[in-house]
């Protein structure tokens, strides 16, 4: 609680200052123009970009007409601020697709391959190692990740023992959405949970209601490499997240809408990794979801998650 | 705070929660299939090295990556030719490198239970032969009934690049090296911090 308000107090005196500094600048680039210095054209136009941002609506508000604007802003921005093209979607979602996915506990090997994808293509924090994707180390008959062990470092598959990875299940029922205050996180038609990270407080509620720790908070915005940045981006998914925000897994928003696989199951060299939409009964995931035994974690709590687990 | 807190509240239409229903029941009921999405949406060209299985899932068709564009001594009648040239070492020279693990060590296979023998760059089965390098999951099929029957679902193995569109997925040989099909340990590729609440 006192953590959230701190961080009202802190974007409150941010705006404050930001006021000041905007119409110190408004002055400056007036005379400026007069010059033609375009260093401070530019920063003149960054200002108003900015000003823009700062009062933009909740994304789940926008039309469809303020949502092409709003990308289009922070394309500029990248650009202006830190020379980079970006090129970031709102696309919505696909009309009939609920995604679903799969986890094949006799499969994974605990290779990891999915957690360095996952990083890479959402441009998590590196300063942090910042990571979506938990893989625990079980002995046989675990069957809560709390069981396992998740900071395993050694030759893998270790024997007599599997793999279990964790991520946000993407309830149909979420708790966390329930949490936030401020709806800054809902459950999209096509079943993904999103975070409008310009809109999350940093109260790190949803955080707590997660039964599952699938939320990340992060302590500063993500620390990329500039030429490891993902630059396809959507709005909702792996766009340089600001400080103080929650994030979390989006089942790759950015490629999936488009037809992609996310990122961890493309990476997956074992293929335990199952993605798919729920609405198709030929899809992969209905194969599995009628074929195997499938569980889901905490099933009791009636979250409802999009996520289960199999034995084949 | 409550002036933000109030503002939230004002927009906002309470999502309904109390349908405790199973998404799964939801999911049975709807009759959406494939070709109802627009597949132009996913226009999707195949993958350059795809080729049309001999069968189909329960999609229709779908493709699998081929193999013999991978293989490094394809084309093997170069030297497997009507006339081979024999002498002692022959083999071991040529094909030192494999080293066959397959089939448990008190019934280990041997290369003439899947090659044939005078034209090893087909397969046989017990009741096929000259089964392509590209189509080889037909010749493990028949010892792997099972694997076979969850790959061509999708269970085992995995789709290649798109979830929509036409569907690709991986040749059994892409993952499994035909004669040590065990995966290798190796070391995993990165590590996770402790979790910190
Ligand atoms: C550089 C020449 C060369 C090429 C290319 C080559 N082989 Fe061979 N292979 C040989 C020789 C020599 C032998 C030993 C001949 C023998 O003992 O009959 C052999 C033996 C074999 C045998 C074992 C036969 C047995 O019954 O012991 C198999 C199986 C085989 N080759 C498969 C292949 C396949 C499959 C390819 C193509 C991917 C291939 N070879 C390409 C030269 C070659
Ligand atoms: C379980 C069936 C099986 C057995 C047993 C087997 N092979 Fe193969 N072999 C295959 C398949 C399938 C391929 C195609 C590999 C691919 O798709 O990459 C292949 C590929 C090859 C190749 C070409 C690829 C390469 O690595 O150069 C050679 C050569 C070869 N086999 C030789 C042999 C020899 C020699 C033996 C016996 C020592 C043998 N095989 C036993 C199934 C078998
Ligand atoms: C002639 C029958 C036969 C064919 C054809 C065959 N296998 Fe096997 N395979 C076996 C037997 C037998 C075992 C041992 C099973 C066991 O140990 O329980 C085995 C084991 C395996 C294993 C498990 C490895 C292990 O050591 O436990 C894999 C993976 C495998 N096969 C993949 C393949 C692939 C891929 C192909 C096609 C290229 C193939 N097999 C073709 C008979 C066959
Ligand atoms: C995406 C990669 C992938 C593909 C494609 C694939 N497999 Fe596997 N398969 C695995 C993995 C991973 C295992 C786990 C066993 C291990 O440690 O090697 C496995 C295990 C097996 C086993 C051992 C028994 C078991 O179920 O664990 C058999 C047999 C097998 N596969 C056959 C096949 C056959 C036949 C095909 C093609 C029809 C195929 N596989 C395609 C990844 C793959």
């Amino acid at each position: 609680m006192d953590d959230s308000k701190n961080r009202l107090n802190e974007k409150k005196f941010g705006r404050r200052t930001f006021l000041k500094r905007f119409a110190q600048a408004a002055a400056l680039s007036s005379a400026a123009s007069a010059t033609g210095c375009i260093g401070l054209i530019q920063n003149n136009e960054m200002l108003q970009l900015k000003w823009k941002e700062y009062f933009k609506k909740n994304y789940r508000l926008m039309t469809p007409q303020e949502k092409e604007e709003t990308v289009e802003r922070l394309e500029r921005l990248a650009k202006i601020e830190k020379h980079m093209d970006i090129q970031m979607s709102s696309q919505n979602p696909i009309n009939g697709v609920l995604f679903g996915y799969a986890f094949n506990l006799t499969r994974c090997e605990g290779f990891m391959e999915c957690v360095t994808a996952c990083v890479k293509e959402n441009n998590l924090d590196r300063q942090s190692h910042t990571q979506y994707i938990r893989i625990f180390e079980m002995e046989p008959g675990g069957m809560s990740p709390e069981t396992g062990n998740g900071k395993y470092f050694h030759e893998v598959p270790l024997d007599n023992h599997f793999y279990m990875g964790v991520q946000c299940f993407h309830c149909e029922n979420a708790p966390c959405i329930r949490a936030c205050p401020t709806k800054a996180t809902w459950k999209e038609p096509d079943g993904i949970v999103v975070v409008d990270y310009d809109w999350c407080i940093g109260c790190r509620y949803c955080m707590a209601a997660c039964p599952y720790y699938g939320r990340r908070f992060n302590w500063s915005a993500s620390q990329v490499p500039y030429n490891e940045i993902t630059k396809k981006q959507h709005y909702l998914g792996n766009r340089i997240r600001p400080k103080g925000t929650m994030e979390k897994c989006t089942f790759c928003v950015q490629r999936t809408r488009a037809g992609k696989l996310p990122a961890c199951v493309e990476a997956c060299p074992t293929g335990a990794r199952i993605f798919g939409n729920l609405l198709d009964p030929d899809s992969e995931i209905r194969f599995v979801l009628k074929h195997k035994k499938v569980f889901r974690l905490k099933e009791d709590l009636a979250t409802d998650p999009k996520f289960w687990y199999f034995i084949d | 705070m409550l002036i933000l807190f109030g503002f939230g509240m004002l927009w906002v239409t309470a999502d309904v929660y109390t349908e405790q229903r199973n998404v799964l029941d939801q999911v049975k009921q709807s009759t959406i299939h494939r070709k109802d999405l627009n597949q132009n949406d996913f226009a999707q060209n195949l993958p350059r090295q795809a080729v049309k299985a001999e069968m189909k899932y329960q999609g229709g068709d779908f493709w699998t990556e081929s193999r013999k564009d991978k293989v490094e001594r394809y084309p093997c009648y170069t030297c497997h030719t009507n006339n081979p040239e024999k002498f002692k070492g022959a083999k071991e020279m040529v094909h030192g490198d494999i080293l066959l693990d397959h089939g448990g060590a008190d019934k280990p296979l041997s290369c003439a239970t899947c090659h044939l023998k005078d034209n090893p760059h087909l397969f046989k089965t017990a009741d096929t032969t000259n089964i392509d390098m590209d189509h080889s999951y037909d010749l493990c099929g028949q010892c792997h009934f099972r694997q076979k029957q969850d790959w061509i679902g999708g269970a085992h193995g995995k789709r290649v690049l798109n979830w929509a569109g036409k569907r690709v997925v991986k040749n059994c040989t892409s993952c499994h090296n035909p004669h040590s099909p065990l995966f290798q340990k190796r070391w995993p590729k990165t590590y996770s911090p402790p979790i910190d609440k």
